[in-house]
């Protein structure tokens, strides 16, 4: 096991710059997590960390060794990609052991580990199949027993749960958790998928167009985004953004046709602000309590209901944990948690308390 | 009978109809195919008949498949007045190089060409793919001067001059390569701790076996059936293929019919062996390619 220490690292295609300056320190035993929408650079980043792709400026360090110029097999690292990358001419015993017989270890040595990882993950019994007659989940575990078997110092996984259905995704993720708290290796993780970063991380890394947006705690990352676009970002449904206006009494926030959002603390700002409720803090109430809004659409999940709503010209969502008697169309009167209200910038996107 | 039980008698007596009129169709196509095929086969058939024939009967009208008074005397003759055996080992010989150098050739070039990104290969795959369009004819003779002057003219290895490297089976190995091996699986390769050489070997190799195993066919009748080129670089009677051999028993005036007949026949034999043993690759590799030589 190993810290990983990338600091003010750059990639450039010529003139375009992919990543430009990104700074993350990824701690011993750490389970990272870099998400980020299409095209912001997390995968260009891990590969970069792999040394598939050449570092254009700063340093990655892998365990205090700066690896910059270290040829991928010398990082002692492991990766398991998107698509499995199974050598399909191989039986999964030879898959796994692939990197071990390179290595010219004792036979013997290579198939007690691979018997090891297998039992780990429930191959035992596929060891003399091929890639092809196994299930995409199963071959999702032969990928990453592929990496556990070499005990490198670092884990890095590409999107590895993507292909998977969404059922067996869940399933991969709770196995996945379950051998990093077994083996506690370091491990970056890769996904443009909120929820699995949510879930799985111990710290995650939020990027946008190759620079990293913000860094920290799934949770501190959902009660306390940085900016409008980590509030989106991190949370499902997504945070509800409004554009507003600072009233005097500086407690709350004007969103049109005179409807007032409360939020608690005080911001050093005036004037026009972005202001942010998650859908769950937001409270149906009955009366004319709360602020009103137009339902568009209603939608019963059985634990709860999903109402999409507008004040004004601004689209609203609230997630009530209850069954409503709301249909289409009907005026609503919504409640927002001022404890839970976030509030940007409005033109640079920034937090403001 | 209740509506429903009527509408799915309907739709079953139907539903036979439209059976019986999809059989009849496979069966013209069945009929069509068979005949075809019999077209195809007979000149063959008549050529290994007409070993067996008699100069006379080979002249009779109607010919007859089958002779009336078999002979081996052509097949005497041909074994007896000419070094057949040898055209035959020095077309199996110079096809089989062949094959071995082209597929050799063509898997390196393919997998360097799909994938490794350096401006200067695009520029090379591309004038490689330009010799594609240039007629051997038109650089036929000199490569004839430059046989001469490294001096193996009447030689296996004058023969195999014109015929080590073909562009197409580079094209082809590249396609194959950029379809059918992702590049993680090579990147997961080096990672796990492969040198190129190994990665090559390894898991390029056994991954193109399909391709290769087509292009090496190919190249094997390219070789085989290859005549003009043979024709000027091999000038004694010893250093002939099969392909100029053959040519031998016909002059400017006449055609030694019975004993052609019998050198062809003979040498279908290692052709046929070939082609049943390799037959998927064969067939393969002419679906790929939409073209055979």
């Amino acid at each position: 096991m190993a810290s990983v220490d990338i600091q003010d690292v750059r990639k450039s295609y010529g003139q375009l710059e992919t990543i430009k300056g990104v700074s993350v320190d990824v701690p011993d035993g750490a389970f990272v997590v870099l998400v980020g929408p299409s095209g912001c650079g997390k995968s260009t980043l891990l590969r970069m960390i792999a040394g598939l792709e050449d570092i254009s400026g700063g340093t990655i360090s892998i365990g205090g060794r700066v690896i910059n110029d270290v040829e991928p097999k010398h990082r002692d690292i492991a990766m398991v990609f998107q698509n499995y990358a199974l050598y399909p001419h191989m039986t999964i015993a030879e898959n796994m052991g692939f990197s071990l017989r390179l290595a010219r270890r004792p036979k013997d040595e290579v198939d007690k580990r691979v018997r090891e990882v297998a039992a780990i993950l429930g191959l035992a019994d596929y060891l003399d199949r091929y890639p092809r007659q196994l299930s995409g989940g199963q071959r999702q575990r032969v990928a990453m027993g592929r990496a556990i078997v070499r005990s490198p110092q670092v884990f890095l996984f590409d999107e590895p749960l993507s292909n998977l259905d969404a059922k067996l995704r869940v399933q991969m993720r709770a196995e996945l958790k379950d051998i990093h708290a077994r083996l506690k290796t370091t491990t970056i993780y890769v996904t443009h998928d909120q929820i699995e970063a949510m879930t799985m991380a111990d710290r995650i890394v939020v990027m946008r167009d190759g620079i990293v947006e913000q860094v920290g705690a799934p949770l501190d990352l959902y009660d306390r985004p940085n900016n409008t676009f980590v509030a989106s970002f991190i949370g499902s449904p997504a945070m509800n953004l409004l554009d507003g206006a600072l009233c005097e009494d500086m407690r709350s926030v004007s969103v049109g046709n005179g409807m007032r959002l409360p939020f608690a603390g005080s911001v050093p700002a005036s004037g026009r602000v972005t202001y942010g409720i998650r859908p769950e803090h937001l409270h149906l109430v009955q009366g004319t309590d709360g602020f009103e809004a137009v339902a568009t659409s209603v939608e019963p999940t059985g634990s709860e209901t999903f109402i999409q709503a507008r004040i004004g010209e601004q689209a609203i969502a609230a997630q009530i944990r209850d069954r409503v008697a709301v249909r289409t169309g009907d005026v609503i009167h919504l409640r927002a948690m001022a404890d839970k209200a976030h509030l940007f910038d409005a033109e640079t996107g920034r937090r403001l308390g | 009978m209740t509506d429903a039980a009527m509408s799915r008698q309907a739709s079953a007596k139907s539903g036979g109809r439209m059976k019986t009129h999809g059989k009849l169709i496979d069966l013209c196509i069945d009929v069509f195919l068979f005949g075809f095929s019999l077209l195809m086969i007979l000149p063959l058939v008549f050529l290994v008949s007409n070993a067996f024939k008699t100069p006379q009967e080979m002249l009779s009208w109607p010919p007859r498949i089958i002779p009336s008074d078999p002979t081996l005397e052509n097949f005497r003759s041909v074994l007896a007045d000419t070094p057949l055996p040898r055209w035959i080992f020095n077309s199996i010989a110079f096809a089989s190089l062949s094959m071995v150098a082209i597929v050799a050739t063509s898997a390196i070039a393919g997998y360097v060409l799909a994938k490794f990104r350096f401006r200067s290969l695009n520029i090379i795959f591309i004038l490689i793919l330009a010799t594609a369009i240039v007629p051997f004819e038109v650089y036929m003779i000199p490569l004839y001067f430059q046989a001469q002057m490294l001096g193996i003219l009447n030689s296996i290895w004058g023969l195999l001059l014109g015929y080590l490297v073909m562009s197409f089976g580079i094209f082809l190995i590249r396609q194959n390569v950029m379809h059918s091996i992702p590049d993680e699986l090579l990147e997961a390769a080096r990672i796990d701790g492969a040198g190129e050489l190994w990665i090559f070997w390894r898991i390029v190799l056994p991954l193109l076996r399909g391709a290769l195993g087509a292009l090496a066919v190919l190249a094997f009748f390219q070789a085989w059936t290859s005549f003009a080129w043979p024709m000027i670089v091999t000038t004694t009677r010893e250093s002939y293929t099969i392909e100029v051999g053959l040519a031998l028993f016909q002059t400017g005036f006449t055609v030694d019919l019975g004993r052609l007949s019998a050198a062809s026949a003979a040498v279908l034999v290692p052709s046929i062996t070939l082609f049943v043993i390799l037959r998927r690759n064969f067939v393969q590799g002419v679906a790929s390619t939409g073209l055979k030589e």
